[in-house]
């Protein structure tokens, strides 16, 4: 496994320290990873990871994104040590995770998605115990982590049950349990809040965050959903094609790329559109229909919605207030830009940007 | 709490804790299977139904024939088939086709993110489930031998037949697990299932003893891991005492947990994306 002259210090970092000399958490430098595909005559290289270069550093929350086919998923399976990358170097709490899977696993806790590796039938106190005992911890000090993992995640009473009989959000609050058991420096989710409800999400979210702030638990997190990145990390890499096209704190991310919200509001007394625009203002955002039939045009009453807010120009909580006061409203909910519009947006910028420029993190760009 | 690690231990400690991991897996496997009694009974009344139909055949044949076939007595036949089914249904079935789908949905993946190994950990698991199994199908079995075959030859060779039992089971879960390592170089595996089912069937002796197998194949036969798992337990069951089926036995596991352990760490490295 190679890397080019100009990443050398990249390289440096890859080994295992930065410049003040602290060990990274994660180093990779110029990682690559390529697949064939196809029979002999029609075979063809797929470039799935083409020259990613990253670090983390120890206590980071580090969100790492990208729409489908990014590259996401193949960078954390050579980040855990399953898949072996075709170049570059990884370096994951000083080990190569591809040739010291095992012993890296001792350190690493991981949540991938919705796969359980709790049993069905058993208690998920049960579960714990029997994985406890594959880390090795033994019976008395895994009977207390158990006890502590059930306070911080607020799950002591769910342990209790058959796993099959809790809901996904209590069952993916005992999957973070499992992968917490060891007490990992590292944490690394793969789309942990799929499938959850808003509150379940939320709760997961706080309890991630709980986790590095008072645990030291390094969190690397993907996902599609722009507000796991916002409410969990600290810092945000994109990917897209293979490459990282951005890498900043989510701060600047939510300063510059993260400005579009859309309110949608259910209205208790139907309106048209144009006396919704003039029950909020002139300098409301675009407002257009919910749930209208095609083809009635804006002079038609609708029951709903939708106001697209820019937040550089006007802060949420004040069209927020305005709707509710101005509006009967019965029904109010704020989404997020699509990740794809983000990424989109980024492509849209210029390059010297400093939004859409690489972190102070990062070495690879598009 | 703070981020510290759990330390990685020492070779002999590290043996020991595994040692004990695969003991809780199993645990935790059986304590499920018991938590399903109905899917227990179902297993039970799965044996019977086909302990009794062959039992009842070749009781039938044995007595157009003088009450004797190929040196088994209609009594001691029941005892066999009784004994050799107990390896065949008690394991869980189907182990093959559901490592193939963990295969290719990436949940084995996630074993590999464990400090023990993968296949170690999923055989634990299935003996553990296989042992209430094989518990109700040996009690319903041992139920039905007394019943329509009466009392055991040779109860020196029964007492043998017991830990025959539990190997013939092992063998049978280690068996599965070695087939269905071609999960990890084809895309469906379920032809490995089939093979596996017709083998345990004519060279395990399940349906018929070994002995009547023509010419040569009998003979041969007794030297396949298939003998082993389902033959030995069932000729030990029939008041045949002949130990060294076990010693076999314990033979076949090792050879065959090698060649598993082997084949494993190669489709493991498959998975990753090979050698360099």
């Amino acid at each position: 496994m190679t890397a080019s002259p100009s990443l050398s210090s990249s390289l440096r970092r890859a080994a295992g320290a930065d410049q003040t000399g602290a060990a990274a958490v994660i180093a990779v430098a110029d990682l690559r990873r390529t697949f064939s595909a196809g029979r002999r005559r029609n075979r063809r290289t797929i470039e799935a990871v083409r020259g990613v270069t990253f670090t983390v550093e120890p206590g980071e929350r580090l969100a790492f994104i990208g729409p489908n086919g990014a590259g996401k998923s193949t960078s954390i399976k050579m980040l855990t040590g399953l898949l072996r990358p075709s170049a570059g170097t990884v370096r994951v709490l000083g080990l190569e995770p591809w040739s010291e899977r095992r012993a890296l696993s001792r350190r690493i806790g991981t949540l991938f998605g919705q796969r359980s590796l709790l049993w069905g039938e058993l208690p998920a106190r049960t579960s714990l115990a029997t994985l406890g005992a594959i880390h090795g911890i033994d019976r008395s000090g895994l009977g207390r982590r158990i006890d502590e993992l059930g306070e911080l995640l607020e799950a002591t009473h769910l342990f209790d049950q058959a796993v099959r009989t809790l809901s996904l959000g209590q069952r993916m609050r005992c999957e973070l349990a499992a992968a917490l058991l060891h007490r990992p420096q590292l944490l690394f989710l793969d789309e942990p809040t799929i499938g959850l409800d808003l509150l379940a999400k939320q709760r997961f979210r706080e309890v991630l965050v709980r986790l590095n702030t008072e645990h030291g638990t390094t969190v690397f997190l993907t996902s599609h959903d722009v507000a796991d990145v916002e409410h969990v990390a600290a810092r945000a890499v994109i990917v897209n094609h293979g490459t990282v096209i951005h890498d900043s704190p989510v701060a600047a991310l939510r300063r510059n790329l993260l400005t579009a919200k859309r309110i949608e509001v259910g209205l208790a007394r139907a309106l048209t559109v144009p006396e919704a625009r003039a029950a909020l203002g002139p300098d409301i955002g675009p407002v257009t229909p919910l749930g209208s039939a095609p083809g009635r045009g804006e002079e038609a009453p609708v029951d709903g919605i939708a106001i697209d807010v820019d937040t550089r120009r006007q802060a949420i909580g004040e069209v927020l207030d305005r709707v509710l006061q101005r509006l009967a409203v019965a029904d109010v909910s704020v989404a997020d830009p699509p990740l794809e519009t983000v990424i989109g947006e980024i492509y849209a910028r210029p390059a010297a940007t400093p939004a859409a420029g690489p972190g102070p993190h990062a070495g690879g760009a598009p | 709490m703070t981020a510290s690690t759990i330390t990685a231990p020492g070779r002999a400690d590290h043996a020991r804790d595994l040692g004990a991991a695969y003991a809780r897996v199993a645990h935790a496997a059986a304590r499920a299977t018991r938590a399903q009694p109905a899917a227990l009974a179902h297993t039970g009344i799965h044996y019977l139904i086909v302990a009794v139909a062959i039992s009842s055949l070749w009781t039938r044949a044995a007595s157009g024939h003088g009450g004797t076939i190929v040196g088994y007595r209609a009594d001691a036949l029941v005892w066999y088939l009784a004994a050799t089914e107990v390896t065949a249904i008690a394991p869980p079935l189907r182990l093959i086709d559901r490592l193939g789908a963990d295969v290719a949905t990436g949940r084995f993946e996630l074993e590999l993110l464990r400090p023990a190994p993968a296949v170690w950990i999923r055989v634990a698991a299935e003996l553990g489930t296989a042992m209430p199994r094989t518990a109700v199908c040996t009690a319903l079995g041992a139920g039905l031998a007394l019943g329509v075959g009466g009392a055991p030859a040779s109860l020196a060779a029964l007492a043998l037949a017991g830990p025959a039992l539990l190997f013939g089971v092992a063998l049978t879960v280690v068996a599965q697990h070695l087939l269905a390592a071609a999960s990890f170089w084809l895309r469906d595996s379920r032809a490995s299932w089939f093979l596996y089912q017709k083998l345990q069937f004519t060279l395990g002796g399940l349906v018929l003893p070994l002995e009547v197998l023509p010419g040569g194949m009998g003979r041969v036969a007794r030297f396949t891991p298939f003998a082993a798992m389902s033959y030995a337990p069932g000729r030990l069951a029939s008041g045949h005492l002949e130990p060294g089926w076990l010693l076999a036995q314990i033979g076949w596991l090792a050879v065959l947990g090698l060649v598993t352990a082997r084949v494993f760490a190669a489709g493991e490295r498959h998975l990753g994306g090979g050698e360099p």
